[in-house]
C-alpha cells in the first residue's frame, strides 16, 4: 500500500506492507540510524519515536497507522532546541542514560516535559517502559525535572 | 516489500453500518482495536498469518463514546486506557485506576484500548478479573442472517469457565457497562510482567465491605495472563466465610482453599505462578487484617470515649 507521511521534516510516499512496524520501516525502508533494534515483541522500549508529538514504542505501530502523521526520530529532534534543553540537563546533573537507550530516553523525556508530566510517579511510569537498567529512579526524576526548569527558564526569557 | 508476503487490506469503516456491510463481504477478516497485542507478538512482522483482511476499527465514532451517571459508566470498545483514566479517575473505583495503571505508563495506556483488552483469545490481561468485580457488562454485536443483532452479556457470559474468550468470529464488543459502586475494601495486586514475559505473571483483584470482622460481598479474581482469570463463588467464599483478623492457621488455610481452586481450575501453572499467587493471597490477607484491627480499635476507642 502506498502510504504518505511526513518524518523527520520531510514528505515522503513509501510504498509498504500495510501492517509492517514502524521500527522496521525506519530501519529498512529510510535507513535511519537513530532506530537500530527491532525487539520482535520483546518491548525493549528502545524505538520511542514522537507521532504527532506523542512518544509511541514504533514496533507497535502498523504502516496503515502512520498515513498522514508526522513522525519525528531521534534524528530529527537533536536538532531542535528543545533537544539541547534536555543536554544541558544531562550536563548539569553529571547523569548521562547510556549509548543504547540514550535516543529512547531522550525523546520519553521530551514526551513528558510537553505534557507537563513531572512529577516524580509520573515520570517513573513513563521511563519504566524502556527496559534498561543504566540509570536509577532517582536520576531520572532529577533529570526531568532539571530539563523542566531549564525549559522553563528558556521560555521565560524569550517573552 | 517481502517476496510471497500480500500486504493486508485495511478497511476503515467509519460507523457501525459501513462496520456490518465490510464484516459481510469479508467474513474471515480480523478486528484491529489498538494492535498493542498483534504487533507485541513474535514474528508478527513478516507473517503469513497476517494476510488476510483487516478490519481498523478506530475510526468508528460509535466506538469512542463514555456516558456515566450516578450508578453506571459506559465506555465505548475503542476508549483506550490512558482516556478512560484521565477523564474518568475521578469516579472510577480505585482498584480499576490501578488496574490501569499496571499496564504501564501513557506510552502503553495510550494504544490499549478496553475493548482489545478483553477480546484477546489466547491471552488475557488483568482488566476483565478486575472488570467483572464490578459486574461488568458488554455489548456484543454480532451477525445473523446478514443483519447485525445486538445483545449485552455479563462479563462472565463472554468467557468460559476457565476464563477463555467464548465469543462467535464474527461477533464485536462495542460497549462496556460497569456498576460504580464503591466497597470499602478494595486491592489491586500484580506480580511479574504481564507483557512480554507472560508465563509467570499473576494478578489479584478483591473487593468487599469490611464490617468489623466480617469481609461482606467479597469478590475475589485471580488472572493468568496465558489461561484465564478465575472468578467465581468458590473463590468470594474463601473471603466471605472467614472472620477478621485471622491467625496463621485459619491465613493458611484460606490460602491453601485459594491455592486449591486456582490449580485445579489451570492445572498448568508454573511453579512460580504458583509461589507468586501464594504470596499474593497473603499479602490480600495480611492487608484485611490490618484493616480489621485498626477498624476494631477505632470503634473500641471511641465506643471508651
Amino acid at each position: 500500500m502506498k502510504v504518505d507521511c511526513i518524518i523527520d521534516g520531510k514528505s515522503l510516499l513509501l510504498n509498504l506492507n500495510s501492517n509492517k512496524p514502524l521500527s522496521l520501516i525506519l530501519s529498512e525502508d529510510i535507513q535511519n540510524p537513530a532506530i537500530s533494534s527491532h525487539c520482535n515483541g520483546e518491548l525493549c522500549g528502545l524505538c520511542v519515536v514522537l507521532m504527532d508529538g506523542k512518544a509511541v514504542l514504533s514496533c507497535l505501530v502498523p504502516a496503515f497507522e502512520i498515513r498522514g502523521k508526522s513522525i519525528i526520530t531521534f534524528d530529527g529532534y537533536a536538532k531542535t532546541k528543545n533537544a539541547k534543553d534536555i543536554e544541558k540537563a544531562y550536563e548539569l546533573m553529571h547523569i548521562r542514560p547510556c549509548p543504547t537507550c540514550y535516543n529512547a530516553r531522550t525523546l520519553l523525556i521530551e514526551s513528558l516535559l510537553s505534557n507537563n508530566m513531572t512529577s516524580r510517579e509520573e515520570i517513573i511510569r513513563e521511563m519504566e517502559c524502556v527496559k534498561c537498567h543504566c540509570l536509577e529512579y532517582n536520576d531520572m526524576v532529577r533529570i526531568v525535572q532539571a530539563a523542566n526548569e531549564i525549559r522553563r527558564k528558556r521560555h521565560a526569557r524569550r517573552s | 516489500m517481502l517476496e510471497g508476503l500480500r500486504s493486508p487490506n485495511i478497511h476503515t469503516p467509519q460507523n457501525l453500518s459501513e462496520f456490518s456491510s465490510i464484516i459481510q463481504h469479508y467474513p474471515t477478516s480480523s478486528f484491529w482495536a489498538g494492535g498493542t497485542y498483534i504487533m507485541s507478538r513474535k514474528f508478527s512482522y513478516p507473517s503469513n498469518a497476517t494476510n488476510e483482511e483487516i478490519i481498523y476499527l478506530g475510526s468508528i465514532e460509535e466506538l469512542r463514546r463514555f456516558q456515566r451517571n450516578d450508578r453506571v459508566a459506559e465506555f465505548g470498545s475503542m476508549v483506550s486506557l490512558y482516556e478512560l483514566i484521565t477523564t474518568g479517575k475521578t469516579i472510577l473505583p480505585k482498584i480499576l485506576v490501578d488496574t490501569i495503571q499496571s499496564f504501564g505508563g501513557n506510552i502503553a495506556t495510550g494504544r490499549i484500548t478496553i475493548g482489545g483488552s478483553l477480546a484477546t483469545r489466547d491471552f488475557r490481561s488483568s482488566l476483565p478479573g478486575t472488570l467483572n468485580l464490578f459486574d461488568a457488562s458488554c455489548e456484543v454485536r454480532y451477525m445473523k442472517k446478514k443483519r447485525m443483532h445486538s445483545k449485552w452479556f455479563s462479563l462472565m457470559q463472554i468467557y468460559d469457565k476457565s476464563g477463555r474468550l467464548n465469543l462467535p468470529a464474527n461477533a464485536l464488543i462495542s460497549r462496556i457497562r460497569i456498576n460504580l459502586a464503591e466497597k470499602s475494601f478494595q486491592k489491586f495486586l500484580v506480580r511479574g510482567e504481564f507483557f512480554p514475559h507472560s508465563d509467570n505473571a499473576v494478578s489479584l483483584a478483591v473487593t468487599g465491605n469490611l464490617d468489623q470482622d466480617n469481609f461482606n460481598d467479597a469478590r475475589l479474581s485471580l488472572t493468568y495472563p496465558d489461561y484465564g482469570f478465575i472468578s467465581n463463588h468458590d473463590l468470594d467464599n474463601t473471603l466471605s466465610s472467614a472472620r477478621f483478623p485471622l491467625d496463621q492457621s485459619e491465613s493458611r488455610s484460606v490460602e491453601e482453599a485459594i491455592l486449591e481452586i486456582a490449580g485445579a481450575t489451570f492445572p498448568h501453572l508454573s511453579h512460580l505462578q504458583k509461589i507468586r499467587t501464594r504470596g499474593l493471597v497473603r499479602e490480600m490477607l495480611n492487608e484485611l487484617n490490618i484493616n480489621a484491627l485498626t477498624t476494631t480499635s477505632i470503634e473500641d476507642t471511641s465506643s471508651n470515649i
